[in-house]
């Protein structure tokens, strides 16, 4: 079961979507990490293609999931891909936000791996 | 209840999966998840009660998949959950009729949760409504509503049947108390309009100056008091039925009015200048011979034949036979089922008292005098003693009227052919005559 302190991402959130039902969640989590890193791959296979309407797409899918876990320091940036890439900017600094991206989600996908015991 | 059906339309495989928990924690609802528009679509067949909708999906817009929807399901609420945070997009896909816009975020859960308990109330209250209107139905069928085994009625119960398959104007004559409102009820609650409203207007007891408004309602400020608009009853019946009782009562001015109406199926408010189109079957009643009325000038002649229709003429209970102990014994079941009273049975002699009566007030007297008896016995029958008559128009009205003893004798013997169906043995039986007087009197066409 998930620890009291989480860091990167709020279990309260998820709860409050899901319910306090230990099975649920982790369902849930086990759904995230299946098929979170595949939209994140396409954000960053679309930047560098140069495909600003996948990347667009790709943004605004992800958007609400990393609201449901709560995801701290994602919620302008997620924001901010979407609206550049719907401006065609796939320019340096959007380069820089999505490995901030990239990063932050690592970090959450290690610790709800931790939390949940999940390979 | 049946379950309560919820569609999910989201290509996101994670957001779509948390909304089908979400909405599933409640057990009543059953919920289907689908990742593209096409595949709702094609479930529509399941008749959702309501649907949640993405609006960026990967084959066609939310848009596009809620005007497929509504082509053919106008009924089922559309609800978009969708990442776009653009108002104007919000103000277009409710514009298009869906019936709430949310953005996905933290307030999404509340929102939806609030909004299907809204759809469920009105569902259920859709549900009552129909299951209401199939009880009128019910009620009104006419074979339960008007009860007889005379041929008369039976001749009645065919006119009935001819005049639910089609929206033909239907023109109902009959004395008073013989049913004619039950009638025009169970026409409309066996028709195809059944599910639409029936609207009666009883001519006779609306004031003249007032009678065009409340037919065709008025504008605010058309007249002194008009203080609001007020819809009539032409437009409150539409697709359904109107019926206007008495409308031998009609003064020539309305009657020129209601006649363009009928005509042109158009009205205009009173003081108003908007044309209103209407889609009302129309059911009219009279207990006046109207052809008579428009040889003496009262009733406009045009108007007589556009509402003449299928004529319906309701015997006197009189003339009914042993219909009145049909009703009689209906009645008095009728009465002690609503008032939690023991069963009542109707004596031999207390029969007879009845069969002897020429019931003026009709199977409305008879319901009176039948519920009078029910109260006044203290057993659980009802004999002749606890039958009485008090009609002003009672058997002493036939002397009442100044006549030679050959038009008495005339009138008597047509009265007892006429309920018992001309047969003559069984008449001559009851007036202790010879038959011979009464095939006479026939072949001289005195009867």
């Amino acid at each position: 079961m998930a620890q009291s302190e989480h860091v990167n991402y709020s279990l309260e959130k998820l709860i409050g979507f899901v319910g306090d039902d230990p099975e649920a969640i982790k369902n849930m989590v086990n759904l995230f990490l299946n098929t979170t890193p595949s939209l994140l791959n396409a954000i960053i296979a679309s930047f560098q293609e140069g495909s600003p309407e996948i990347l667009a797409k790709s943004a605004h899918t992800l958007k609400p999931t990393l609201d449901v876990f709560g995801i701290r320091d994602t919620y302008d940036l997620i924001r901010n891909i979407e609206q550049k890439a719907k401006r065609s900017e796939l320019d340096e600094a959007m380069d820089k936000q999505i490995k901030q991206l990239t990063h932050t989600l690592e970090l959450v996908f290690q610790e709800l791996k931790l939390d949940f015991n999940l390979p | 209840m049946d379950a309560f059906k919820i569609f999910i339309v989201e290509d996101d495989v994670f957001y779509g999966e948390m909304l089908r928990h979400y909405l599933a924690l409640n057990p009543d609802n059953e919920v289907h998840l689908f990742k593209t528009g096409e595949e709702c679509l094609k479930n529509l067949y399941r008749a959702p009660a309501m649907i949640s909708l993405d609006y960026s999906l990967p084959d066609m817009s939310g848009l596009d998949v809620m005007r497929q929807i509504k082509k053919e399901h106008t009924d089922i609420p559309v609800v978009i959950v969708s990442g776009q945070e653009d108002i104007s997009t919000a103000v277009a896909l409710l514009r298009e009729g869906a019936y709430d816009y949310f953005v996905k975020d933290d307030d999404v859960k509340e929102r939806l949760w609030n909004v299907l308990k809204k759809i469920r109330e009105n569902v259920q209250l859709r549900s009552e409504i129909s299951y209401l209107k199939e009880e009128i139905g019910r009620k009104y069928e006419f074979r339960n509503v008007i009860k007889g085994n005379s041929p008369s009625i039976k001749q009645i119960f065919g006119l009935i049947e001819k005049s639910i398959k089609t929206n033909i104007s239907v023109s109902i004559t009959g004395e008073t108390g013989t049913g004619k409102e039950l009638v025009a009820k169970a026409i409309h609650y066996n028709s195809k309009r059944a599910k639409k409203p029936f609207v009666a207007i009883n001519v006779s007891a609306v004031p003249r100056d007032l009678i065009e408004s409340e037919m065709f309602g008025h504008e605010k400020g058309a007249f002194t008091g008009a203080v609001t608009r007020k819809i009539g009853k032409f437009e409150q019946a539409s697709g359904g039925t109107i019926f206007l009782d008495e409308i031998g009562e009609m003064d020539m001015n309305m009657q020129a009015k209601l006649l363009r109406v009928i005509q042109e199926r158009e009205l205009t408010r009173v003081g108003g200048n908007e044309l209103i189109n209407i889609d009302v079957r129309l059911i009219v009643a009279t207990n006046r011979n109207l052809a008579d009325e428009v040889q003496k000038g009262n009733f406009r002649e045009d108007l007589y034949y556009r509402l003449l229709g299928l004529p319906i003429e309701l015997p006197p209970l009189r003339y009914r036979g042993n219909d009145i102990i049909l009703l009689a014994k209906y009645f008095v079941d009728e009465f002690c089922k609503e008032n939690k009273m023991k069963k009542l049975s109707i004596t031999e002699s207390a029969q007879q008292k009845l069969m002897g009566y020429h019931f003026p007030g009709n199977v409305r007297e008879l319901r009176a005098i039948i519920e009078l008896a029910a109260v006044l016995t203290d057993t659980d029958q009802i004999d002749e003693s606890h039958i009485s008559f008090n009609s002003a128009d009672a058997a002493g009205n036939l002397l009442m009227e100044e006549s030679s003893l050959a038009e008495y004798t005339r009138k008597i013997i047509s009265y007892y052919l006429q309920k018992y169906n001309n047969n003559v043995l069984l008449v001559a039986k009851k007036l202790e005559i010879g038959k011979s007087t009464i095939y006479r009197m026939i072949k001289e066409k005195q009867i």
